[in-house]
Parts: C-alpha cells; sequence; structure tokens
C-alpha cells in the first residue's frame, strides 16, 4: 500500500529539486535562449510545489502570469537582442564581487525574515477553504474583494500607471509610413465618391457585325 | 497493492488513451474532411485515389510524413529546434485532460477547470517562438513573430470571454458550467443568448487563436511561405501539424461547452428522448463548429496584419469587458435565469 | 482536491510520450542524406549571406508588455467572477472601478497610437 502522504511527500521533493536545478542552470547555461528556458521550467515546478500546498488558483495564475505571459516577453526580448557571450563572460569576472555583496545581503535578509517569522511560530493549519466546503479560488476571492478591497484598487492603479509608462517610454513613431484608419472608410458619404452621371443609351453598329461574321 | 496500481494508475492511463486514440484518428479524419469540403467548394472532388472515396488518404499520409527524412538545417539549435514541435504538442492534448464529455465523463474534474484551460493555450506560443528561431531562417523567425503577436492578442479576448462565461455560471469547473446552462427551454437557457456577441467574439479569436485562415498571415504561403515552421519536414512537421487541428478540435469543443450546452439536448426536456443530454449531442455540436474552420478557409480571403491586430485590441477586446460588465449586471438584477444543475 | 489533479499529470506525461514516440519514428525511420544545398535555410533561391536571427521592431515589445498588464487583469478577474454574487453590489462597483482604471490605461495607449500597425 503506498501512503498517499509519502507519495505527496516524495513529488514535493521531486518538484523542489526541479526547482532549485532548473534555478541553477538560468544563471550557469551559456545560451541566453536557454537560460530563458530554464526560468520557464523553473517557475512550471514551483507551480507544482503551490499546487502540492493546496494553493489552486495561485499556482495555475503562476503559469498562466508569468510562464504564460513575462516570459514570452523574456523571450522575445533575449531572442532579439543576440547577445555577444564574450563580453557576458567578461562582465561576469568584473561585476562578481558586487554581485556577491548582494548575494550575502539577501540571504542575511531572508535568514532574519525566517527567524522574525519563526520567533512566533504558528504551524499552517489545515486548509480553511477546504475546511468551509468552497473551492480555493472562491475564498481567495472573497478574501480579496472584501478584505483587501484596497489594496486591489491600488493594484488596478499601479497597472494603469504600468501601460501608460510602457507606451511613453517606448513608443517611436515612424515617420512617413500610412496606415488604414477604419473609421474613416466607413464614415465616407458614398456620394463623394461616386458620381452616378445619367447617360443617353448609344447603340453600336460595329460589334454586331463583327459577331456575325464570327458565329459563320 | 495491486489494486491501488490498478485504480490509481491503470485506469486512468486506459482514459486518456480512451481520449488521445479517437483524437488523433479525429484529426486524421478531419484533414481527409477539410480537403474533401474545400474540394466540393471549389467544384473539385478532392482526395479520392487512396482507399474507398479517398478515405485512407489521411493515413497515408501520416505514413509518408513518417517515413520523410527530417532536416536540421545548417547553423540551427539542434535541442531548442527537436523542443519546439513538442511544446506544441503537449499543451494542446493535455487542455484535453478537463473537457467533459458528458454528465461525470470527464477525465480530470478539477476545481480550476477554465484557468486551467487558459494556462494550456498560453503554452502554445513557446511551440512556435522557439520553432522560428531555432530554424535560424528569417522566413520562420518572421512567421514566428507574427504568430506570437497575433496568438497574444487573441489570448487576452479569449480570456475576457471566458470571464464573462465565468460570471454567469459562478464557477470555474466545466461540469458546473454545463450544469449552469441546464433548463426547461433547451436551447435557449444556454449562454450564447445572454452572451451572443461574446460568443461572436470567443470563436472568432479561437480561429485567429489557432492561426487558422482568414487569420493565417503567419503562413500565407504567398509572402513568407509557411511561416514558423517552413523548414520542418518529416515528423518533426507532423507534430505541429497534430498540435494544430488538436487545437481546432478543442476550439470547437471548447465553444461547445462553454456556449451550447456542451452535451446538453437544444430540445426541452419534457420531449423524450430527444430532450436528454448525451455525449452525441457534444459531438454534433464541435463538428459544426469544425466545419465553420473550414468554410471560413474557403469563403474568407485573408486579412491583413494590420487588421487582424486592429480586429483583436480595437473591436475584440473594447466588446469582451464592456460585456463583462453587462454579464455581471444580468447576474445580480437576475435578468437570465441560470440553472443550478440537473 | 490533489487527487483530480494527478490524471493531468499522467496525461501530460502520455503527451510528451506521444510526441517523443512520432519524433523518434521519424528520426529512425527517415533516410539522413545530409547535404549542403538541402540544410541550407530556406531563402526563395537567394544564398543565405548571414545568421537570419535580426532585430525587431520595438513594437514587439511593446505588445508583449501590454500583453503582460492586461493578463494580469484577467487573473484578477476570474476569482471576482466566482465570488462576487456572494459579495453583492459592493463587489459589482469595485470591478466597474477596477476596470474603469483599465479602460482610462486602455484609452491612453489608443490615443497614442500604440495600438496601430502601420
Amino acid at each position: 500500500m503506498i501512503d498517499p502522504n509519502l507519495f505527496q511527500l516524495v513529488c514535493f521533493y521531486a518538484f523542489s529539486a526541479v526547482t532549485v536545478l532548473a534555478a541553477l542552470s538560468v544563471i550557469l547555461l551559456r545560451n541566453s535562449v536557454h537560460a530563458v528556458l530554464a526560468l520557464v521550467l523553473t517557475f512550471f515546478s514551483t507551480a507544482c510545489v503551490w499546487l502540492l500546498a493546496e494553493a489552486e488558483f495561485l499556482a495555475i495564475a503562476l503559469i498562466v502570469v508569468y510562464v504564460g505571459a513575462v516570459m514570452v516577453l523574456f523571450l522575445f526580448v533575449v531572442m532579439m537582442l543576440d547577445i555577444k557571450q564574450e563580453q557576458v563572460r567578461e562582465g561576469f569576472i568584473r561585476y562578481l564581487p558586487v554581485g556577491l555583496v548582494v548575494a550575502l545581503v539577501m540571504l542575511v535578509e531572508m535568514l532574519a525574515l525566517i527567524g522574525v517569522r519563526a520567533m512566533h511560530a504558528v504551524s499552517m493549519g489545515a486548509d480553511p477553504a477546504a475546511a468551509a466546503g468552497v473551492s480555493n479560488t472562491a475564498w481567495l476571492g472573497t478574501a480579496l474583494y472584501t478584505q483587501y478591497l484596497l489594496p486591489f484598487e491600488v493594484a488596478a492603479l499601479i497597472l494603469t500607471v504600468g501601460v501608460i509608462a510602457a507606451v511613453a517610454l517606448t513608443l517611436r513613431h515612424r515617420t512617413g509610413s500610412r496606415h488604414q484608419s477604419a473609421g474613416q472608410q466607413v464614415g465616407i458619404d458614398p456620394s463623394r465618391r461616386v458620381r452616378v452621371v445619367k447617360m443617353a443609351a448609344v447603340r453600336a453598329e460595329e460589334p454586331e457585325a463583327v459577331q456575325e461574321e464570327t458565329r459563320t | 497493492m495491486g489494486e491501488q496500481i490498478l485504480n490509481q494508475v491503470v485506469w486512468p492511463l486506459l482514459h486518456i488513451v480512451a481520449i488521445v486514440l479517437p483524437l488523433v484518428l479525429a484529426v486524421a479524419m478531419f484533414v481527409y474532411w477539410e480537403r474533401k469540403v474545400i474540394g466540393w467548394m471549389h467544384v473539385r472532388m478532392g482526395p479520392n485515389k487512396v482507399g474507398p472515396l479517398g478515405l485512407l488518404q489521411a493515413f497515408a499520409d501520416v505514413v509518408k510524413l513518417l517515413l520523410k527524412e527530417v532536416i536540421l538545417p545548417t547553423n540551427a539549435n539542434r535541442f531548442l529546434y527537436y523542443l519546439a514541435p513538442l511544446l506544441a504538442l503537449v499543451p494542446a492534448l493535455a487542455a484535453w485532460s478537463v473537457i467533459p464529455f458528458g454528465d461525470r465523463l470527464v477525465l480530470a474534474n478539477v476545481n480550476a477547470g477554465l484557468l486551467y484551460l487558459l494556462a494550456m493555450t498560453s503554452l502554445g506560443v513557446y511551440g512556435i517562438i522557439l520553432a522560428g528561431w531555432a530554424s535560424n531562417s528569417r522566413y520562420a523567425l518572421l512567421g514566428a513573430m507574427r504568430s506570437a503577436a497575433q496568438v497574444i492578442s487573441y489570448e487576452l479576448a479569449m480570456g475576457l470571454c471566458l470571464v464573462c462565461v465565468l460570471v454567469l455560471a459562478g464557477s470555474l469547473n466545466l461540469t458546473d458550467i454545463v450544469h449552469a446552462q441546464a433548463g426547461g427551454k433547451g436551447l435557449f437557457d444556454w449562454f450564447w443568448l445572454p452572451l451572443l456577441p461574446v460568443f461572436v467574439v470567443y470563436f472568432i479569436s479561437g480561429v485567429a487563436e489557432t492561426n487558422r485562415a482568414p487569420f493565417d498571415v503567419a503562413e500565407g504561403e504567398s509572402e513568407i511561405v509557411a511561416g514558423f515552421h517552413v523548414e520542418y519536414s518529416g515528423s518533426a512537421f507532423a507534430l505541429f501539424f497534430l498540435a494544430e487541428y488538436a487545437n481546432m478540435i478543442l476550439v470547437s469543443f471548447l465553444a461547445s461547452v462553454l456556449f451550447l450546452g456542451g452535451w446538453l439536448s437544444p430540445f426541452p426536456a419534457s420531449w423524450g428522448w430527444l430532450g436528454q443530454g448525451s455525449f452525441l449531442w457534444l459531438l454534433a455540436k464541435a463538428f459544426a463548429f469544425a466545419f465553420l474552420f473550414l468554410w471560413f478557409r474557403a469563403s474568407f480571403p485573408r486579412y491583413r496584419y494590420d487588421q487582424i491586430m486592429r480586429l483583436g485590441w480595437k473591436v475584440f477586446i473594447p466588446i469582451t469587458i464592456v460585456w463583462v460588465l453587462v454579464a455581471g449586471c444580468m447576474k445580480y438584477f437576475g435578468w437570465v435565469s441560470v440553472g443550478t444543475g440537473v | 482536491m490533489l487527487a483530480e489533479y494527478w490524471p493531468i499529470l499522467l496525461f501530460i506525461g502520455v503527451a510528451t510520450g506521444l510526441g517523443l514516440v512520432l519524433l523518434a519514428i521519424g528520426l529512425l525511420a527517415g533516410p539522413r542524406r545530409p547535404e549542403s544545398e538541402k540544410l541550407s535555410p530556406y531563402e526563395c533561391g537567394f544564398e543565405a549571406f548571414e545568421d537570419a536571427r535580426m532585430r525587431f521592431d520595438v513594437r514587439y515589445y511593446l505588445l508583449a508588455i501590454l500583453f503582460i498588464i492586461f493578463d494580469l487583469e484577467i487573473a484578477f478577474l476570474f476569482p471576482w467572477a466566482v465570488v462576487f454574487q456572494h459579495i453583492g453590489i459592493v463587489a459589482l462597483i469595485e470591478m466597474a472601478l477596477f476596470l474603469l482604471l483599465l479602460v482610462i490605461g486602455f484609452a491612453y495607449v489608443w490615443k497614442k497610437g500604440a495600438l496601430e500597425w502601420e
């Protein structure tokens, strides 16, 4: 008999191992497109780990937003930038001390945070959503749209600022190019484009004679 | 132990085979049907030499594709070149695991089914981009960029359509969504009626999402040959082909499940056996949608690229954003009756 | 809940397996006669003269950024659509506000012409 809990534990370690290995290969792989794909794998296996923690909505949202959208942008950028490998290697040595300092500071911060959390340690309770008998998404939605209403609207504001900033920073208009304006096309007045001219009918003599000839 | 393996591994695997095998066969027959239908619409015969009525044509093509050389172009990235068709195929097939074929006839009855579908369709773009980049060919790269930009644009419209369905159904579970469309009035209870604009937007976005005519600029054969998979041949090309057709059939099934009541009968329940829900109804609806794909291809001239982007961003997204709120009002003020399940 | 995701994992495995088998059949059963003309990238009769990985219009990046932002908004809409009826009119109003902000951003993008492809 395979214990479901044991199986879950095995899955957890398997997904975690993939996550860590993929994250390592992001910084170790030489080819930058391979590195981006390793990052995709990192996100994907992280989503699997979250799914194991019964965070159904967050796990799939991670795939939709990060794997489906953010990494596509990364891929666009990395593919087209055409980074030369030698330059990268050169920079690696030069910025190594700075990188190490940043990594050290982050490590200390994370350890401190974990330490603080551990002091008032509250073990994770049973999943409240499952206890209440509703789906994970519904539980999350209820919390988000009642308790955290203000942060939610602030998020909307930040997204709007993001849209405007992206356009303001990157949009360059090409000069001299033409494009179709569907509104103008639909909105034209037919009488200004086509003039119907009334003419008296004219009888052509010649073509009939030709037709007669060809028939015989 | 043995019984557990039987229940946990063997039965699900058999169910999966029971989905994948008919799906692959359906793709083969759909290709045959496409060539036949387009032939008739062009006043031609279509394939009629291999087997009775040309029925074995698709299988002959499959065997031919598998026996051809898989060419790896010079300077191509070998690993990514072979990975790309896999990345196109796996999400296209994996999305099928949550489709309800009938009441309780579903492989994985997950709570977040609709969200899972959105995730799987959003993964399809990787196969396209990587194929274009790994081939080291200008045509492939241009086709890939066009395709990718088009796919992600229409994905937004599709996502908003899903939200509209969700607002009325109130559940992410696809079986529940079908149940929410049940009622005494048959087809007038389905979501196509209150969500009519969204229904149209959804199907057209589906056509654009699968890069089919008239949205097939990415493989517009008169401009950039075959698009992102121009360098692919043999079985690697067969995988892209399989993924594209599996996606088309998926969109057809989804349109039926989300807007046309899935396996429910179009007739009122009081009509005896005609009013009973059945897998056959779902099949008939999906077939009708799949036929539309072919009809579009035979009828419409190809859109220009700027027109495609305009339609996606300036027409479909505004319509669906407005309809999310309209659907919200419909549901909140009780303007539509939503079935609570049978 | 987790038990329902198990068939999906199996399905992904089967799909990957199917893809690998088909690819392997093609690689093993097909002939392999490399030749420089055959292997050169398709160029409509031109000689392939340089690496094909080129730069692209910034428009594509802008599109990808816009896509991320709108995708996030859709991710926000999903839990809302599931629960808004239980919360009531407040939820409807707050989502209207959310969408209004979104539409302001969208209108700006539109007005600036970032959605034009010439």
